[in-house]
């Protein structure tokens, strides 16, 4: 299987955010001038989940994005046929041009991941930052992460270096192309 | 000029001074990150700063007041009347023999900041909230071993081996303020087996990665450190190679009958910490190759002299002073005076800021700044009549705002303010801004030149950085360096003989063999690289009048306070009968503290790239006991203020304390302005007239309160 991936290591994501503006500032998402928080397109979030009671708590950290499904529920959906699953990369793509923003792939992604332009009427989303990777570059998100919690490359070599690390899959939260992985206990 | 290329520069989008690159294309910036070649990263904040830098909100001509003070009215003037205004103010002020008179409210960026040279030329001071941020750290430091006090010292996370304790007493290093480059290196080092152990009332992000999270009684850190240090003592586990060298001799014996009844058991009932983890992690510490301790908010309470005192006692029992992974004792960079400098006046004579009512008592302890929350007292007492502010912003960060809004509107007889000109220069619209007379347009990072070496923070090797704009400024915005530098020109030309900020930092950086031309040829850095350890060797000795470490302050045996109380600080110990619950005020990774720059930032206001909500935080098990729901609207008192606002429950922070982050109430700017959050120092007290016990123990701090929750 040909599929480069993320892979975002829940013991050092600290939820800072810093990836989110980056890839915003890198994409041009953001109206400096205008903008007004609630408004802005973004292709990540930080989601986090805190278990136990005062004072055993646990608290994990990580990065959502496109999830570059095996079977993209949202290719499914366009009837435009907007979006592709690259061959060679595994990266889905929406392509602006042949979006006419019926925002039915929206609806159909389960991960909420896909933001929409009102203005151009198209929709986009994180594209793993194609136009990098295939220059030798990494994702914004990856270069830029605060902590070093993300890493990049071909999900099978990822795999075997978190392995390596002593790190496990968390399996319910990779099902798709993007791994998260953390150290056991 | 810098078409489609990556720019080094530093950011300022908080104190830290990362060092950068920016990416500018078609004359805009459009990307920013960490220069690689300094550590290599940037946070948030800075990656916001473009929205700061672009915001329609920018502040682009000078401003003078039209209505009255904290109207916030006012007509565009230009920038030769602006100045016109500040030189005639300053000039009667000095005739009248009242130079000292004149304060200016700022972070310095250097020890030689432009700004502050000005201030010394008119005879004035500068305050900041320094002092409360650290001042007890770095005196106590000081006074113990003699540490250059520099900001924060905090501890080179990459040099901590294998088996190193990391200690995070009250302090949030995840949320940078150091620099962007400690959340890496707090993990980097966890991933080489050293062991991360936060010491906080409430369970953040630092807790969350931490080996173990002790939850501690707020103020109780100087008793939690003292029953260690008494326990490594009696079962003589510290390092007595060490003491036996350095430590100044009965200094030991007088720790040791000093720590007799600071037994781990005893400081337990303080700390609220079991006494079986005091003594466990005093065997961790023993055993470990290093130990670091960082503390901020901690040291912030009014016993914050106390918890330095014990801090460094600690340190020096375990032997961590300037080795790897222990305390780092940096130096400064060795730049070349710009001669003639004018002297800077005599603080302790004329500075406005022992005004509490222990005044002679607190004449003891000695700060080299004024602090700002003694600005409303000073005016209310007529020692402070001009007053500017760069990079503050007093009125959210002044401890009893209200006292300070007071005396910002207070007039006398005749009807004039007792405050006669207060200048403020701002990015984008500040709370403080609406009590200005004048408000002068100022640069963001992007837009100005700036020479960086302090070893401020986490720069610890001698270092410097050049800050060079890398697009056109907006507006008529000038930096608040070159407007000083222009008034100083006017006023005192023999000061200010040097042409302009770029020439002052030539010639300073001609100390280390440098130019500014020279740095932008080498990227915007120097750096010897070295850091050095255990420098206090090839000295052989330590910079305190001895020589040697001292333990027992014996200049402060008059008043009683020649070894640490392990006392929890005096806000917290009275009223808890009336006021049950400890305010736990916190800073977050997305705002600069009060910082209207950040307050004003769509993108750190905006709940997916930053924080929208300033709720209190209640643990469930008290939120049940006063009948509240989630998400209820509460009344929180204190014994000087009064707010509403909604109720959060989490299992992340200890019964018995409130949770509430410092630096929302901003009313001013579109974007600072949305929802009811509140500004923690509504609720704490004035500092000028509600110091007592914490102006003896507590250096100048005290930014916490007991409170009370009603439905
Ligand atoms: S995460 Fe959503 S947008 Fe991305 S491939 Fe899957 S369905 Fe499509
Ligand atoms: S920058 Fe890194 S650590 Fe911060 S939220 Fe993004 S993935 Fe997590
Ligand atoms: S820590 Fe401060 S100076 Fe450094 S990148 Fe963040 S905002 Fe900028």
């Amino acid at each position: 299987m040909k599929q480069l991936s993320i892979m975002v290591d829940l013991d050092r994501c600290i939820g800072c955010k810093t990836c989110i503006v980056a890839c915003r500032n890198h994409y041009g998402l953001v109206d400096h001038e205008k903008s007004m928080p609630g408004t802005m397109s973004h292709y990540l979030r930080v989601e986090s989940q805190c278990t136990g009671s005062y004072p055993n708590l646990k608290e994990d950290y990580w990065v959502v994005m496109c999830q570059h499904c095996k079977k993209p529920p949202c290719i499914k959906a366009c009837e435009a046929g907007a979006i592709h699953k690259d061959v060679q990369t595994g990266i889905v793509l929406i392509d602006k041009n042949t979006c006419v923003g019926a925002k039915k792939c929206i609806e159909k992604c389960p991960y909420e991941v896909i933001q929409f332009d009102a203005a151009r009427t198209y929709a986009h989303k994180c594209s793993l930052c194609y136009d990098r990777v295939i220059h030798g570059q990494e994702p914004v998100c990856v270069e830029v992460c605060l902590a070093d919690a993300l890493s990049f490359g071909e999900r099978e070599i990822l795999l075997m270096h978190a392995d390596a690390a002593g790190k496990k899959v968390v399996k319910k939260m990779s099902t798709q192309s993007i791994l998260y992985v953390k150290s056991p206990g | 000029m810098h078409e489609n290329k990556w720019i080094p520069t530093v950011c300022y989008q908080c104190k830290a001074e990362c060092a950068i690159l920016a990416r500018v294309e078609d004359g805009v910036v459009r990307e920013v990150k960490g220069n690689p070649r300094a550590r290599g990263k940037m946070c948030v904040k800075g990656m916001a700063g473009i929205t700061t830098l672009y915001s329609q909100e920018r502040l682009k001509k000078p401003l003078l007041r039209v209505g009255e003070r904290g109207e916030g009215k006012f007509k565009e003037i230009g920038w030769d009347e602006a100045m016109g205004i500040m030189e005639k103010k300053l000039r009667e002020l000095m005739k009248r023999g009242e130079g000292h008179k004149f304060t200016y409210s700022m972070f310095p960026h250097s020890t030689t900041d432009p700004k502050w040279r000005f201030v010394n030329a008119v005879g004035g001071f500068i305050s900041t909230g320094l002092p409360h941020c650290d001042s007890a750290k770095i005196m106590a430091h000081l006074h113990t071993f003699g540490c250059f006090p520099n900001h924060h010292i905090a501890p080179m996370y990459y040099t901590v081996p294998r088996g190193g304790i990391m200690i995070l007493s009250g302090r949030h290093p995840f949320g940078c303020l150091d620099d962007a480059c400690v959340p890496k290196h707090i993990l980097d080092a966890k991933e080489r087996g050293a062991k991360l152990i936060v010491i906080d009332p409430i369970f953040r992000t630092e807790a969350s990665k931490a080996d173990w999270w002790i939850p501690i009684k707020p103020g109780g850190d100087a008793a939690l450190f003292l029953g260690m240090a008494s326990h490594m003592l009696k079962k003589g586990i510290h390092n007595k190679a060490f003491c036996d060298k350095w430590v100044r001799e009965g200094d030991m014996e007088g720790l040791a009958a000093f720590l007799k009844d600071k037994t781990p058991e005893a400081m337990s009932t303080i700390c609220e910490v079991p006494a079986k983890d005091i003594i466990k992690l005093a065997e961790m510490c023993a055993k470990a190759p290093s130990v670091s301790i960082d503390a901020f908010k901690s040291i912030m309470y009014g016993n914050a002299m106390d918890w330095g005192h014990a801090w460094s006692i600690f340190l020096v029992i375990t032997g961590n002073l300037d080795n790897p992974g222990g305390q780092p004792l940096p130096e400064i960079a060795p730049m070349a005076p710009v001669k003639p400098a004018p002297p800077a006046p005599n603080l302790k004579e004329l500075g406005y800021h022992r005004t509490g009512p222990n005044r002679d008592k607190f004449n003891h302890y000695n700060f080299i700044l004024e602090p700002t929350w003694y600005a409303a007292q000073a005016v209310k007492e007529g020692n402070l009549k001009v007053f500017f502010a760069s990079e503050c912003n007093p009125a959210l960060s002044e401890m009893g705002s209200g006292e300070w809004r007071k005396a910002m509107t207070m007039k006398d007889k005749k009807g004039d303010y007792l405050l006669e000109l207060f200048v403020v220069t701002e990015i984008l619209p500040s709370e403080t801004m609406k009590w200005a007379d004048l408000v002068l347009p100022d640069q963001t990072n992007f837009e100005r030149w700036e020479l960086l070496y302090m070893p401020w923070w986490y720069n610890f090797g001698h270092t410097a950085a050049v800050c060079q704009p890398v697009v056109k400024p907006i507006g008529e915005s000038r930096h608040a360096n070159r407007v000083m530098i222009e008034l100083g020109k006017r006023m005192f030309p023999e000061f200010f003989a040097f042409k302009d900020d770029v020439e002052y930092y030539d010639i300073e950086l001609s100390g280390v063999g440098m130019s500014m031309q020279k740095m932008l040829d080498g990227g915007a850095l120097w750096s010897p690289g070295t850091v050095g350890f255990r420098k206090y060797e090839d000295a052989g000795k330590f910079n305190t009048g001895s020589g040697k470490i001292e333990l027992e302050w014996r200049m402060y045996a008059d008043i009683g306070q020649q070894w640490p109380s392990p006392e929890l600080p005096l806000e917290f110990r009275r009223d808890a009968d009336t006021y049950p619950f400890i305010l736990v005020n916190f800073r977050t990774i997305f705002l600069n503290n009060t910082g209207a720059w950040s307050q004003n930032n769509a993108q750190l206001r905006d709940s997916v790239s930053g924080l929208d909500a300033n709720p209190l935080l209640l643990n469930p098990i008290d939120a049940a006991r006063l009948g509240i729901a989630n998400g209820d609207t509460v009344t929180v008192e204190s014994s000087t203020g009064k707010v509403r606002i909604p109720v959060l429950f989490t299992e992340k922070i200890k019964p018995g304390c409130a949770g509430l982050i410092h630096g929302f109430g901003q009313t001013m700017g579109k974007v600072a302005s949305r929802g009811k959050w509140i500004s923690d120092n509504e609720l704490i007290a004035d500092a000028g007239s509600h110091l007592d016990e914490q102006d003896l123990r507590g250096g100048e701090a005290h930014v916490s309160t007991r409170v009370r929750i009603v439905k």
